[in-house]
């Protein structure tokens, strides 16, 4: 497969305060991740809140500048002015939408920026209204006339008119009530078979996950933890952090999970990482080692393709 | 909360120093120059005198220098003579300065109760008819030109009824307190009407907001009087944040002040920047402005201050 | 064709209904719409001075110190000044002064506002820090002696001609710029907070992801969203102009005879309390009242552009 993205040594360090006698903090938001998406691949990142997954989509979405490292995008098209052929769908389908615009003037938006004629971006507007599922005549209303599942169609259409090679997600689905999230995931899905387009899916729900997503990167506290593809991360873990992610998704009829994988304590502060394997003030197998030395992402022992940075891993 | 108040302090210093070469470059570009309006009207003088009085004074130095200069002697407690009033600015000031407080006191002494009180009446029924005449006189109060107030009352209790004076002093030095008072009551009269509108409006909306607190629900629930739970527990909360507005509306406030003692023919600092600026008198113009400045700049400190101190819940960063 | 429902009216009918729900609104501000229709009045007759004068045969700055004081009559419906000049047309002329210093400087503050503001709360950082810092400076003056000054600056010194400097049109510009110099903080408030809290809103971001640049998302994003109470504020600042000018000319650092102003027409009522007391109820009565009107008018735009009543429009 070839790579479209690919994410080379990122960091992210955000200033937090400073000012009059007061000495700056950085807040380590991403560190030293590297990534690669294949054509029509979807990655998942998966993570707490706060574990810098959200961070990492602006960065491949060119709205945060990454502090150290580079992005790669290999595109099949030439590139108009440079830009990236990224587009995102965000989580609070409300402040997605421009309230004083009508729906046809949002979903072309993005055609409105490259200088299309605005008879030629109308219609087209209506067309990708078709495909996910509105009506013609919804072009002419305002987003509060929609309900929330509708607008985050609407927010899928408007990333759709820009033929994007890929689409960062972040969190698309958890705004959104339960019966709506099937409707919207299945819209996700078709449009990955139809259009061949790449996602970057940002969730911390694995159950999404796991219906969604080719390969999964799990995210501690800015770090990679694992990446591996789909069903070997679900079927054998390989990182404590993996392990205990799985166990904590609420099962009915399996039994009791076992006691040692549920997480203990708090994540700890992103300004004060912990030293060594950032996982090890929560980890049920922390030795010494762990304290001192960061393990560096290595495959899973016979599991080639499964990547997992831990010292003691399964 | 130290360390807030010293940074604030700093603040201000550099602020009040901005301010001061500010108001030094605006008041240099009123018309003339001191060794012109000093000496005009005096035929005997050549051009060339007048320039040695230039040179002299230092008129002729470019700006920062002359700056420097007012500054360095404003510093050691040296403000210059006042071409007005023929005294040296400080003793001009000093007094102004008393009879302004005078009448800023007094007017918010008066202001403060009556926009509680008001406030406090039209929150209790938001859209009710007592709330409605409250309203419509917290918008006259921003409405109605001070000055012609003035004259209006001026009109009516001097003029027509003959029962208060149309001026804001005694005459004659060494009039008894009640005299002084007697005075001022047209000129407090049109302040507070002029100061009250926009603290009603604010106690008014800060009640509402507290009258629909949980913690005033929760007194009306245990069954204390409606008088109770206005006065001890929702006007209380509505005050804190009042200590901004009343400094914040320190400007204002003084900006009517002036108007009012120019036209009551008070020696205020209103009256006396207003004359000064009438008359080109630079040294008292430029110091006067500045004062009222500092004025006006350290209440709102005061305020920031006080606010933080008085609510616990504001966290400083 | 009945079967067109109302589902495919055209975009622009949407859009309006929304204006049409706030002028509802609006009209059913009584205090609000009696303001709007006495300043349509108000603006009428002050646009009629002209034709009035005409018209009589009065020439309203000739002085005739034989019809000084002149009771109002037929010919002078509210009789005549001191020196002999009709006072409803010098009221109807100075209503014009009045008028076109509240527009014309509520515009120039809220292009400086909007400009200074917007701009410092989408940049953010050291560029909003020194620009807030100006703003607090100005917000810190006491604002009528230092119009005074303003007043009081002789335009030679800083480059105009002598006959420039007195020629009516720039002591009329001069107020409007004075004014607007130090006004512009309310509008700017407003357009930074505005702009802070767009700028990471993600219809803002999303525009980014496409290419958008921070004058394109200003303009296209962030101000239709903040109109609403910018509308509000400049409504509200005209009334607060109107009596600054006023002041400024009633003090005589405003807008000096022979151009009358409201403001003006009063400056000399204080020696005429006794001989002429309706002179100075004239004027200002008509401040008084009109910038009443703008403020109710300002207050029934608030209620009716609020986003509360607005967010009930949806169905």
């Amino acid at each position: 497969m070839t790579e479209l993205l690919k994410l080379d040594h990122i960091n992210v360090d955000i200033p937090i305060g400073g000012g009059f006698m007061k000495p700056k903090l950085w807040l380590q938001a991403v560190n030293d991740v590297s990534l690669t998406v294949a054509k029509g691949e979807t990655l998942a990142l998966v993570g707490e809140s706060g574990s810098g997954k959200s961070t990492l989509g602006f960065v491949v979405a060119g709205l945060r500048k990454q502090t150290a490292g580079t992005v790669t995008f290999n595109s099949s098209r030439p590139s108009v002015d440079g830009k990236a052929p990224v587009q995102v769908i965000f989580q609070d389908p409300f402040s997605a939408l421009d309230p004083r615009m009508v729906v046809g003037d949002i979903v072309a938006e993005p055609l409105r920026l490259k200088g299309v004629p605005s008879g030629k971006r109308a219609a087209r507007a209506v067309e990708v209204l078709g495909q996910v599922g509105l009506p013609p005549e919804s072009a002419r209303r305002y987003p509060h006339q929609f309900s929330g599942g509708q607008r985050q169609r609407i927010a899928i259409a408007r990333a759709l008119i820009a033929e994007p090679e890929m689409i960062v997600a972040d969190e698309p689905l958890s705004a959104l009530d339960v019966s709506i999230q099937s409707q919207v995931l299945n819209l996700l899905d078709d449009i990955k078979q139809q259009h061949g387009i790449s996602y970057l899916f940002i969730s911390h729900d694995l159950g999404v996950v796991r219906h969604l997503s080719d390969r999964v990167a799990v995210l501690y506290l800015g770090r990679l933890m694992e990446v591996a593809s789909r069903d070997d991360l679900f079927e054998t873990p390989s990182h404590p952090y993996t392990q205990a992610l799985l166990a904590a998704v609420p099962r009915i009829g399996k039994g009791r999970r076992k006691k040692e994988q549920i997480l203990k304590g708090e994540m700890p502060s992103p300004l004060a990482p912990p030293s060594g394997c950032v996982f090890h003030t929560r980890c049920p197998k922390a030795q010494d080692i762990c304290r001192k030395e960061r393990p560096p992402l290595s495959p899973a022992p016979g599991r080639p393709a499964q990547l997992s940075a831990c010292h003691f891993k399964d | 909360m130290l360390r807030y108040t010293i940074s604030r302090l700093l603040q201000a210093v550099l602020v009040i120093l901005v301010m001061s070469l500010l108001l030094f470059m605006l008041i240099g570009l009123m018309p003339g120059d001191p060794v012109e309006n000093m000496l005009e009207g005096n035929p005997s003088l050549t051009p060339e005198t007048m320039a040695q009085m230039r040179a002299l004074y230092g008129v002729d130095q470019p700006i920062w220098t002359r700056y420097g200069h007012w500054l360095v002697s404003a510093l050691h407690g040296d403000l210059g003579y006042s071409s007005v009033y023929f005294r040296p600015v400080m003793d001009v000031l000093g007094p102004a300065v008393v009879q302004t407080a005078k009448l800023l006191v007094l007017t918010e002494l008066i202001s403060i109760p009556i926009a509680m009180l008001l406030g406090a009446i039209a929150a209790r029924k938001p859209g009710g008819w007592t709330d409605s005449v409250v309203s419509l006189f917290a918008f006259a109060s921003i409405s109605l030109p001070g000055f012609w107030t003035s004259l209006i009352l001026i009109i009516v209790f001097s003029v027509k009824l003959g029962w208060l004076p149309a001026s804001g002093t005694p005459l004659l030095g060494g009039a008894s307190l009640g005299e002084q008072f007697y005075h001022l009551v047209l000129p407090v009269t049109v302040l507070t009407f002029f100061h009250v509108g926009p603290l009603v409006r604010y106690v008014r909306a800060s009640m509402i907001e507290t009258l629909n607190s949980d913690f005033v629900r929760t007194a009306r629930a245990k069954g204390l009087s409606e008088t109770t739970v206005v006065m001890r527990h929702a006007l209380r909360n509505a005050l804190i944040p009042m200590v901004t507005v009343l400094a914040l509306g320190f400007g204002s406030l003084f900006s009517g002040a002036l108007v009012v003692e120019t036209i009551f023919g008070m020696l205020g600092m209103g009256k006396v920047i207003y004359d000064s600026i009438s008359n080109i008198d630079f040294n008292l113009a430029l110091v006067g402005l500045l004062l009222a400045t500092i004025v006006t700049l350290l209440s709102s400190l005061l305020a920031d201050l006080a606010y933080a101190w008085l609510d616990p819940r504001i966290t400083l960063k | 064709m009945s079967t067109v429902t109302v589902e495919s009216r055209p975009a622009k009918a949407e859009k309006n209904s929304v204006w049409s729900k706030r002028w509802d609104r609006f009209r059913h501000n009584k205090l609000a719409m009696i303001s709007l229709v006495f300043l349509l009045i108000l603006a009428i007759a002050c646009a009629m001075a002209g034709p009035i004068e005409y018209f009589r045969g009065i020439d309203a700055n000739a002085t005739n110190l034989l019809r000084r004081f002149k009771p109002p009559s037929a010919q002078y419906w509210l009789g005549t000044d001191d020196i002999g000049r009709d006072v409803l047309l010098r009221l109807l002329y100075g209503g014009q002064v009045s008028i076109a210093v509240g527009l014309l400087a509520t515009l120039i503050t809220a292009v400086i506002g909007i400009a200074i503001g917007v701009t410092a709360g989408y940049v953010g950082g050291q560029f909003d820090n020194i620009l807030m810092r100006m703003t607090d400076c100005i917000i810190a003056l006491p604002l009528i002696p230092v119009l005074i000054v303003l007043g009081a600056v002789d335009l030679t010194k800083i480059g105009l001609s002598p006959d420039a400097a007195t020629s009516p049109t720039v002591i009329f510009l001069r107020i409007v710029i004075i004014i607007a110099l130090v006004d512009w903080t309310t509008i700017a408030r407003i357009g930074r907070a505005g702009a802070i809290g767009l700028r990471d809103v993600d219809y803002v971001r999303a525009a980014s992801v496409s290419g958008a640049k921070g004058r394109y998302n200003v303009f296209v994003h962030v101000l239709p969203n903040i109109a609403t109470p910018l509308i509000v504020a400049m409504t509200l600042s005209v009334g607060r102009i109107i009596l600054f000018e006023s002041t400024l000319s009633f003090l005589g650092f405003g807008i000096v005879p022979p151009t009358p102003t409201w403001g003006n027409m009063l400056t000399n009522a204080q020696q005429l309390i006794i001989s002429a007391p309706m002179l100075a109820v004239y004027p200002g009565l008509l401040i008084f009242a009109t910038v009443m009107a703008v403020n109710f008018v300002g207050d029934g735009v608030r209620s009716a552009f609020d986003p509360r009543a607005e967010s009930s429009s949806s169905h």
